[in-house]
């Protein structure tokens, strides 16, 4: 890993027009409120959340899937917001996803040397000869046997899917890989298998991943940094570590104390901190603190205004006017 | 635990569907006891059979192809092979349960209440209105808040964790005494699945129900249950109190299943993986089912291993000693 900023985010915001209430009146829904980061070249920078908090709107936006209601999005020095299709279109293959679900994101109806091979026919990489050659090749890099190209997806097992998955989006030199919850679908013997193919292609091609999870104990293991995300805001970012044994933000610390744990011997236990309620509307987002209706720790100061993210510490950022184990500490 | 009347004892279970490509076997030789508040774990992963074997005894396996042998005993008393008459009381009486996705469990035409006052009236002589006054108490029992009003909502006015709780009221409704949850949490979020089994832990000391869970999450055992069975390819392979298969697994797939987890406390360079997939259930070996992604196979696993031990026991060839020796080799190279 170094310093070097491959894409930089600042105050992404993203929101959508939805229909609610009784008469149906138009309200709008914030999924990503003013999200800044960096990813660093050569890093996995993890980001987990609860279902609704915005992860895989972030993403689809820091890869200009979807456009961004306001703020930019930089890559290597570039800002990609603003710019046409057209435009964008030298910056798309640097940056690559795979997704959740292995079944969903490939298409029944190709083989999947089709699939794996399309997006290298859409970008011109060669001959037909020379995208033959690469999609074998692309499929022992992913640890698949070159002869199933002409085989359908249904043929394949999900960890055998996902391997197609990831063979798709290397295959034009990605500097970036964005994986929207690479393994939650797979079985966790299949899960460990895949996660070390990752860990594998990230060392021998230098790639830098933006991985997406709910699950905590992936995320720590895949991690070099690792953002936590609450009702579309960055709640806490820090080296993945420093945040997991000693997270700052509440809703860090509670959701790192829900994870249930094998207990035998090799882990902390930590003290269990069930919250109450749910995560709100984002639609209908409380004032102040997006977390203080959930907090242990709310003050009146938490309901009245939105503690930004500001780095406390050397690498250590944190949204939260009372966060933990500070100096400030409860 | 109380050995002398288990709840639910279940002996020789076996689950077979005749199928164009040949006979799976889904469950093969299961045996299980559940003692009286005790909380049983059943893990695998995809395709083991862990749903199948719980559907089969309570005679929700309707499939004209599948055949089941073996005893199921709820109370000392045979189930298996009742007709759907005779079971009627049981399903939602005595035994509760508790599904996966809380959104197909609960039809979505009718409210929470009217499904909660329809299972209660089914399995006793209450009225309408008093059926109604305890579905109320029941979803503030699992802490739906303002109950009374919501009592009247339908299933897609709650959250995902809310509708869950729900179903629990549901499968609590007539004080069942033994309560099956299959992948009670996996819908759920973290935070939310903390809730549940909390919920789920508080509602066993309250209700002294008796907790059968299918899960494939070895955190969720760990956290819940008294005793465990993992099971693979239909059998069962190791068994005992969670403790005991936690701390000192015997059978090396337990082994391979734990070092998979990625833990919280610790970032290791690689994760311990079964080579291989989950096999087809068409091409379970007769010799021990595992032997195919074993590390340690030997010329012995040609046989199928029987289940050996006392109240922790396992489905292996290899020898205490040599055991012993491999899983110190494997707590070393973590």
């Amino acid at each position: 890993m170094s310093d070097e900023v491959l894409l930089r985010a600042t105050d992404v915001v993203k929101s959508f027009q939805v229909r609610g209430g009784t008469l149906g009146q138009k309200k709008v829904s914030t999924a990503v409120n003013g999200v800044s980061l960096d990813i660093l070249r050569g890093e996995t920078l993890g980001i987990v959340g609860e279902s609704g908090c915005g992860k895989s709107t972030l993403a689809r936006c820091l890869v200009q899937l979807s456009a961004v209601s306001s703020g930019s999005i930089e890559f290597r020095g570039t800002t990609l917001t603003g710019l046409s299709r057209r435009q964008l279109r030298p910056y798309r293959h640097e940056m690559q996803l795979v997704f959740q679900d292995p079944y969903a994101s490939l298409n029944p109806r190709r083989t999947v040397g089709d699939i794996v091979a399309d997006p290298l026919r859409i970008n011109k990489f060669g001959s037909s000869a020379q995208i033959e050659a690469r999609v074998k090749q692309l499929f022992e890099t992913v640890g698949l046997d070159p002869s199933y190209v002409r085989r359908y997806p249904h043929e394949f097992s999900g960890g055998q899917r996902q391997r197609i998955g990831i063979a798709r989006s290397l295959g034009l030199n990605p500097s970036l890989v964005v994986a929207d919850e690479p393994v939650s679908a797979l079985d966790v013997s299949v899960q460990a298998q895949v996660l070390n193919l990752m860990a594998d292609l990230q060392d021998e091609f230098q790639l830098t991943y933006l991985f997406i999870a709910h699950d905590l104990g992936v995320v720590r293991h895949v991690s070099d940094r690792v953002g936590v995300m609450y009702l579309g805001q960055l709640v806490e970012l820090a080296d993945a570590d420093a945040l997991y044994d000693e997270p700052l933000h509440p809703y860090t610390e509670a959701l790192l104390s829900a994870v249930p744990q094998l207990n035998d011997g090799t882990e902390v236990r930590r003290e269990r901190i069930v919250l109450s309620g749910d995560v709100p509307d984002p639609a209908e987002r409380p004032s102040g603190c997006p977390f203080h209706p959930r907090c242990a720790y709310a003050t009146e100061e938490c309901r009245g205004s939105d503690p930004a993210l500001v780095e406390i510490r050397p690498r250590r950022f944190v949204a939260c006017h009372h966060p933990l184990n500070s100096s400030t500490s409860h | 635990m109380n050995t002398a009347t288990p709840v639910l004892r279940v002996r020789d279970l076996s689950v077979s569907f005749a199928t164009r490509q040949g006979l799976v076997r889904a469950v093969d030789g299961l045996n299980l006891d559940v003692g009286t508040k005790e909380v049983v774990g059943i893990v695998g992963e995809s395709g083991s059979g862990k749903s199948v074997a719980m559907y089969s005894m309570l005679g929700l396996v309707r499939d004209a192809n599948a055949s089941i042998s073996g005893s199921v005993a709820f109370e000392g008393r045979e189930i298996l092979g009742l007709s759907d008459k005779e079971m009627q009381p049981l399903r939602g009486g005595q035994v509760g349960m508790i599904f996966q996705d809380p959104m197909t469990a609960l039809t979505p035409v009718f409210s929470v209440g009217w499904q909660i006052v329809e299972q209660i009236r089914q399995h006793s002589d209450m009225t309408k209105a008093q059926a109604k006054e305890r579905a109320v108490e029941l979803l503030a029992e699992v802490g739906i808040p303002d109950a009374r009003r919501r009592v009247d909502s339908f299933p897609h006015e709650f959250s995902g964790g809310m509708r869950q709780r729900v179903v629990i009221a549901m499968a609590l409704s007539c004080n069942p005494k033994l309560l099956i949850a299959d992948e009670p949490t996996t819908a759920l979020d973290v935070t939310t699945q903390a809730q549940i089994l909390e919920l789920m832990g508080r509602l066993r000391d309250t209700h002294g129900s008796s907790i059968v869970i299918i899960t494939h999450d070895m955190g969720v055992i760990a956290e819940m249950a008294d005793r465990v069975t993992v099971m693979y390819a239909g059998r069962p392979v190791e068994s005992g109190p969670e403790v005991d298969v936690v701390r000192q697994p015997r059978h090396p797939y337990t082994w391979g299943l734990l070092g998979a987890v990625p833990r919280l406390g610790e970032r290791n360079e690689r994760l311990a993986t079964i080579p291989g997939n989950v096999m087809s259930p068409l091409d379970v070996p007769e010799g021990c089912a595992f032997a195919p992604r074993c590390d340690y196979v030997m010329d012995r696993c040609v046989q199928r291993p029987p289940m050996t031990g006392d109240a922790h026991q396992h489905a292996c060839w290899l020898d205490e000693d040599r055991r012993v020796e491999i899983r110190s080799a494997l707590k070393e190279a973590r």
